[in-house]
């Protein structure tokens, strides 16, 4: 006991500066792979300055936010539509205006593959990180959360659920390069944009050059049930233009449509789960800690909370907000959120109160406390960390949950505000044509939307199955339940 | 604390559930930016029709009175007036007209989905890790994790062409002659002991009415099948690996009364607070599914009436759901005190 040596706990600056060089290499990759995109990451933040700027009264300054926005438009960027075009035309001879000559389809697989390479890249890098990390800068050779990342890379179906969700998560990040064409030019405004295309059969040499705007191409290219109106997966319009996942009923390229879909849904699931998850740790924080009153009461809203039906109070929430300045806040993204931040945390808080209250327990808690830490700290450091990993669990397996519920009310017509993207209301578009030529309208967004919901469960179980290998799906039943979403 | 005593706190519990449920109901109603007597007249209504419809609605009243007044006609279930649905006539006329559909819709939705999906978790954790095992726990993950409205479109649009999709066999005229979308047809409800004594005519309408509102059960009850799956799958492996299971098979017991005394029983323990849960799921997603299916019950007059701007209706209708599944709570709790003898032990 008495020959413990107390080490001096050296910064972690100082511990790099002693030995630079993998962090270096590290972060010189990580400049390269950031020099690769940095338009469109400067991009996102010029975005959201004209944004914050649009909302203040008066608007100042816009003008230099303008240049700036054009500036950063001029940036070359990798991965854009730009260096890697796909629109293009048959000129009688051969493709023009498509990356290298290529025909379309294969140009824009180049440019998706490259992108999902890229994402992976980015994921290895991180990950490098880690380890670096690990083997040269952590003090201790081993920690708990080892092990977790140990079982987490042994747990294949985890892994699936990953992969999925990562591939998703791409698929939202990168939406605008991603589609064959772009949501400004082929959704929203396709009167102002035109299109050139070769006026008679692609692959000869008799027609001529055409040139048409977006919206009239698009009125020519529905798919509406019978095989002569039908542009399926994986073909060409009459206008030259490639649609991977084939056209809506009005003509617009469904994939833009879905990788558009996939930024609207992941986001108002990822932002709502994280706004209740940071609620519900709050909360289970202050009641394992404090019990007692507090205890009772946040179990009494919450009890309250879980006994609405959530579907309802959606559906009558949306009705009731319709058309006022809040319900158009990033296309009535933002009600649905607040309403689901609102209905969610219950749910998260019961599902981590088990835990809290075990942490609140244990020795150490006491220690801290005799030591006299004060209790926000003793929250902070030392049961947060343990919490947290159940509530990821939860977190995830609802994630899918709200991602139905999303698209189930775009579906009736109340959720996100057309013209902007939603996947339930592609399937409500598609829903005469589900067993006509057309079948892909409807039937791709749902199998996207299966597909997501069974990768963050998947994912669930990956991490609960990592953070306590012994529980055989004790705390199951919560998460089953949750997982079914609110019935949508 | 006795089993009974934690069952009667249960229920004292409830009513402050019941009535924050109605507060919320009340404030979004009231409170929310929709003009509940402009929602009713429509954007070409007449002011002097606005006045009128505000005075009978009690809008002109201060706010706090407008909520007593709220809350004691809920509680005394005088659930008022359809203003836009079926002007006129009371919420009860309505409710009772819509809900046998949705009774009847739940009922067999519940009733697949525990035939379905118990029988197979409990195969599956009998079995388990083999290929059936594994067939059967992802199908019950994908089944879950479709959309409940997608799963509709694609039963209807498949039904109704089944000729042509289905090797030439016809739904619409197996058994009975249905249509697919349809609400079904509950007329010999009326007369139940008509099955009895004039069976002819009455079967055939009983297993029409059964068909009609098969596809929407299974749809309606996907989520659920999945769940009592996957917990039936764990509940059988938890039991069978624990200790007085291996006593048994040590003293000799057979193979045939372990899996049936004492394994069966003790895994159905898990599966109450799922079967219970069907509730929440049914009453949402009753909407979707009755809009799909074009069955008029109770979720359907729910939205339309929400989408019609009939908020009165709408008050009553959330708080009949409220209470519904408040109740569902209450009966788990009941069917919990039965079962397991440790509530009230552990609990806090």
């Amino acid at each position: 006991m008495s020959n413990t040596q107390q080490t001096e706990e050296v910064p972690l600056r100082q511990r790099i500066s002693e030995n630079p060089r993998p962090a270096l290499v590290w972060l010189l990759a990580g400049a390269l792979l950031i020099a690769m995109e940095f338009g469109a990451l400067v991009g996102v933040f010029v975005d959201l300055l004209s944004l914050i700027v649009n909302l203040i009264p008066g608007n100042p300054g816009i003008g230099a936010v303008n240049a700036l926005e054009a500036f950063v438009k001029s940036i070359p960027t990798l991965l854009s539509r730009d260096v890697i075009p796909n629109q293009g035309y048959w000129n009688g001879q051969g493709w023009e205006a498509t990356f290298l000559g290529l025909e379309p389809k294969y140009a824009w697989l180049v440019r998706t593959i490259l992108v999902y390479v890229y994402a992976a890249l980015v994921f290895a890098w991180a990950w490098n990180g880690y380890t670096r990390f690990r083997r040269y800068y952590r003090y201790a050779d081993w920690t708990p959360r080892d092990d977790v990342v140990d079982r987490l890379r042994g747990h294949t179906w985890g892994q699936f659920g990953f992969v999925i969700v990562f591939l998703f998560l791409v698929m939202a990040i990168f939406a605008p390069a991603l589609g064959p064409t772009t949501v400004e030019a082929n959704i929203l405004d396709p009167y102002s944009n035109s299109v050139q295309y070769w006026d008679g059969e692609v692959g000869t040499s008799n027609g001529e050059v055409a040139e048409i705007t977006v919206g009239e191409a698009n009125l020519g290219s529905g798919s509406q049930g019978t095989a002569s109106e039908n542009f399926g997966p994986w073909t060409y319009d009459d206008y030259n233009r490639f649609h991977p996942f084939g056209t809506t009923t009005n003509g617009k390229d469904l994939f833009t449509n879905m990788a558009t879909g996939a930024r609207v849904s992941l986001s108002i699931g990822l932002a709502s789960m994280g706004a209740a998850g940071i609620i519900a740790l709050a909360l289970a924080m202050i009641t394992s800690y404090y019990k007692g009153l507090s205890d009772l009461i946040v179990i009494l809203t919450s009890d309250s909370i879980q006994a609405l039906p959530i579907l309802m109070i959606l559906i009558l929430v949306m009705v009731v907000f319709q058309g006022t300045w809040f319900a158009e806040l990033y296309d009535g993204a933002l009600l649905m959120i607040g309403i689901f931040v609102l209905t969610q945390w219950p749910f998260l808080w019961r599902a981590i109160r088990g835990p809290a209250l075990q942490t609140a327990e244990q020795e150490w808690i006491d220690a801290a406390k005799s030591f006299g830490q004060k209790p926000f700290v003793i929250m902070e450091k030392h049961m947060a960390p343990y919490v947290i990993g159940y509530m990821l669990v939860y977190t995830s397996m609802s994630l899918g949950g709200i991602i139905i519920a999303v698209a189930g009310l775009s579906f009736l017509g109340l959720g996100i505000n057309p013209p902007t993207p939603e996947w339930g209301r592609i399937i409500s578009d598609g829903q005469p044509y589900v067993a006509s030529a057309s079948w892909h309208i409807s039937l791709i967004p749902g199998l996207l939307i299966t597909l997501i919901v069974t990768g963050f469960n998947a994912l669930g179980d990956g991490i609960r199955d990592a953070i306590d290998p012994k529980s055989k799906t004790g705390e199951g039943e919560n998460t089953e339940a949750m997982a079914g979403g609110s019935g949508a | 604390m006795s089993r009974w005593q934690y069952f009667l706190r249960r229920i004292l519990l409830s009513i402050p559930v019941v009535l924050f449920g109605t507060t919320v109901t009340f404030m979004i109603i009231r409170l929310g930016p929709l003009d509940p007597a402009a929602a009713i007249l429509g954007p070409t209504g007449d002011p002097a029709a606005y006045d009128r419809i505000r005075e009978q609605l009690g809008l002109t009243q201060p706010l706090w009175q407008q909520y007593f007044d709220f809350l004691f006609q809920l509680f005394t279930f005088d659930l008022g007036n359809s203003w836009v649905i079926g002007p006129g006539r009371t919420a009860y006329e309505l409710i009772l007209i819509h809900a046998p559909r949705t009774i009847w819709l739940g009922f067999w939705s519940v009733l697949i989905a525990l035939f379905v999906g118990i029988p197979l978790g409990f195969y599956a954790g009998l079995n388990p890790n083999t290929f059936s095992d594994y067939t059967a726990s992802f199908g019950g993950i994908v089944w879950r994790a479709m959309p409940n409205f997608w799963l509709a479109i694609i039963f209807v649009s498949v039904l109704s062409q089944s000729e042509d999709l289905l090797f030439g066999f016809e739904w619409s005229s197996w058994l009975v002659q249905t249509n697919v979308v349809t609400p079904p047809s509950l007329a010999f409800m009326s007369e139940p002991l008509a099955l009895l004594t004039n069976p002819g005519d009455t079967w055939p309408q009983l297993i029409g009415a059964i068909k009609q509102i098969a596809p929407a059960a299974i749809v309606l009850g996907s989520s659920s099948m999945g769940n009592e799956m996957r917990i039936g799958r764990t509940a059988v492996l938890e039991t069978i690996n624990s200790n007085y299971v291996e006593t048994a098979r040590a003293k000799g017991v057979s193979n045939r009364t372990i899996v049936w005394k004492h394994v069966f029983r003790n895994a159905l323990i898990p599966l109450v607070p799922i079967i219970t849960g069907e509730a929440f799921l049914l009453i949402g997603g009753s909407v979707l599914v009755e809009t799909v299916f074009a069955i008029n019950g109770l979720g359907w007059l729910f939205f339309q009436a929400a989408i019609q701007g009939d908020l009165p209706l709408v008050g009553s209708l959330m708080f009949i759901f409220i209470l519904i599944l408040v109740g569902t709570n209450i009966l788990q709790d009941f069917l919990y005190t039965i079962i397991d003898p440790r509530v009230g032990y552990d609990q806090s």
